[in-house]
């Protein structure tokens, strides 16, 4: 086997932003027509409101959660949550994934269990978590830390491997020394890479504090996803549920523009 | 003494594989005189690319010496500039950026950055495509990219290894009689490889041939066509005999080529 063998990650897939065409009409109107079975299903029997709730219904409780229900207390739990363990994971893995991608022999060594990492679910790890730190936020950051972190180094590595030897070359021939190879050729070549890794790590960290919340919080979106679970309020349910999304996508959406802006200077 | 000295140049490469050194050039003795334009052609793999990257000091020399000036190569400097064949802009720079790009290794003050690299880029006809990226840019404009990022540090010596060996072939004329006004204005000695026969005598005051196995220099060849030169020497009976010459040269590797690989099947 040659030393290049071994997992990859897949390469990183490009930012595009959806265009309106015959695709996106198709989209709106299968929206259109899933808005409009949910609202008239279990109004004809077909299945129990009680478990399905109707949009009008959610709407409404849209409204109520908006004016009284603590709505931006646990929303700000939740989001201190998140920013902190997801800005832990940058500011740890970036450095990381740019240090272990430039050695060949730390990437050989640590590639592996990085990439066992990367694929396994880390929010199994919330109850070692839970032993280690306690019923509280440490616990809901580190998970969310722990899903962030992963996708972020072996993004960053990858990016890193992927220096093109050629524009070192030139670099090493006018002079440039390590220093300058690694600030004006390696890192600025890997930046869309790291861009990517921090796209992929958003949703992971909202997993992460909405499912730690789920278990070991007295508050946050996901505490509130529990309550009304219990008390089978499926129409407040799904309010947090679609808060929680339209988060991870307006945060997914904010970093896809970031890497499009990179990419301008990528061609197809 | 002349400006480049390479003696004796024997340069060897790692295969990994078999465990083994490769000779990729031997026995190679050249001096270029300053504000010579001297052309390198020879069969694909016959250590051109070798011998250019070891005077530019990219590939270490395992025997003999190459010298700029009388000083040793050792590393790459400022005395000498390397056009590659292949897109090696940075995607992620505009034009002037990349011209830009070796003023800032060799430190030049910020202000003469922009100055210089904006003179070059117009030397190269390209002053409205400054902000440009690569990508937006022709695979001949790459090259005048290349060329002026090189021209733009001043270096003594101009090192091209085929620049415009992925252009096609009317591209490639012009860009050669660019390059030969260029040269002339700017008095810089130049080493150029090139496989195409015609672009090598066009540009040469002499043409080197290079043999394989290993990598040897068969014959220099001087080139007394007066500058400055237009494309209509290419139809005249003096290049006609230089063309001839070089023809039977590389016919002659293709045959000995044939036979290699004749014994070994
Ligand atoms: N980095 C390298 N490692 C090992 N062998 C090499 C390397 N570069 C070139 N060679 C070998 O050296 C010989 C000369 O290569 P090169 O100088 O690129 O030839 P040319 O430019 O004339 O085509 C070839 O046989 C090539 O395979
Ligand atoms: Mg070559």
């Amino acid at each position: 086997m040659t030393a290049t063998a071994g997992p990859r990650p897949a390469p990183p897939p490009r930012a595009r932003w959806p265009r309106p065409s015959r695709s996106a009409t198709i989209s709106i109107a299968s929206v259109a027509v899933f808005f409009l079975l949910w609202q008239i299903a279990p109004e004809l029997g077909l299945v129990n409101g009680r478990f399905t709730s109707q949009p009008t219904l959610v709407l409404k409780a849209a409204l109520e959660v908006a004016v009284a229900d603590d709505f931006l207390r646990h929303a700000r739990v939740s989001l201190t949550a998140f920013a902190v363990g997801y800005g832990l994971a940058m500011l740890v893995s970036i450095p990381l994934g740019i240090v272990l991608g430039t050695s060949r022999i730390a990437r050989h060594m640590l590639e592996p269990p990085l990439m066992a990492l990367y694929i396994a679910p880390t929010l199994i790890l919330l109850p070692v978590m839970i032993v280690w730190l306690g019923i509280g936020i440490a616990s809901k950051i580190a998970v969310a830390f722990l899903g962030a972190v992963f996708p972020i180094i072996v993004n960053t590595m990858a990016g890193m491997r992927e220096a093109d030897h050629k524009l070192v070359r030139m670099a090493r021939s006018f002079g440039a020394s390590r220093f300058d190879v690694f600030t004006r050729i390696l890192v600025p070549g890997a930046l869309p890479s790291i861009v990517v890794g921090l796209r992929l790590a958003i949703g992971r960290a909202v997993l992460g504090v909405i499912v730690g919340e789920l278990y070991v919080s007295q508050a946050g979106l996901g505490f509130q996803l529990t309550t009304y679970g219990a008390a089978m309020r499926i129409d407040r349910l799904l309010v947090y549920a679609i808060a929680v999304s339209i988060f991870g996508y307006t945060m997914t959406a904010l970093v896809r523009a970031i890497e499009a802006r990179l990419q301008r200077w990528r061609p197809e | 003494m002349a400006q480049i000295e390479v003696r004796d140049l024997q340069i060897t490469y790692d295969t990994p594989k078999t465990g083994e050194r490769f000779t990729a050039v031997e026995g190679v003795t050249l001096s270029v005189e300053a504000g010579e334009f001297v052309t390198i052609v020879g069969a694909s793999g016959c250590g051109k690319s070798t011998l250019l990257l070891a005077v530019a000091g990219l590939v270490p020399v395992s025997g003999g010496t190459i010298a700029i000036d009388g000083r040793t190569v050792t590393a790459p400097g400022p005395d000498r500039a390397v056009v590659f064949q292949e897109a090696s802009l940075l995607p992620w720079r505009s034009v002037l950026g990349n011209v830009k790009f070796g003023l800032e290794m060799q430190r030049w003050t910020r202000d003469d950055r922009t100055e210089r690299a904006m003179r070059f880029i117009r030397m190269v006809g390209l002053a409205n495509f400054a902000d440009y990226h690569p990508h937006q840019l022709s695979g001949g404009m790459r090259q005048r990219v290349n060329i002026a990022r090189a021209l733009a540090v001043d270096p003594k010596v101009l090192l091209m290894d085929e620049p415009f060996g992925a252009l096609d072939a009317q591209t490639r004329e012009v860009m050669g009689d660019e390059l030969l006004t260029i040269w002339e204005r700017e008095k810089k000695t130049a080493l150029f490889v090139t496989h195409d026969i015609d672009e090598a005598i066009f540009l040469a005051d002499r043409v080197v041939v290079m043999g394989r196995n290993p990598g040897h220099i068969k014959e220099i060849m001087r080139v007394d066509i007066p500058r400055p030169r237009h494309e209509d020497v290419l139809d005249s009976d003096l290049f006609n005999g230089y063309r001839k010459r070089l023809r039977a040269h590389l016919a002659e590797d293709m045959a000995s080529m044939h036979l290699v690989e004749g014994a070994q099947a």
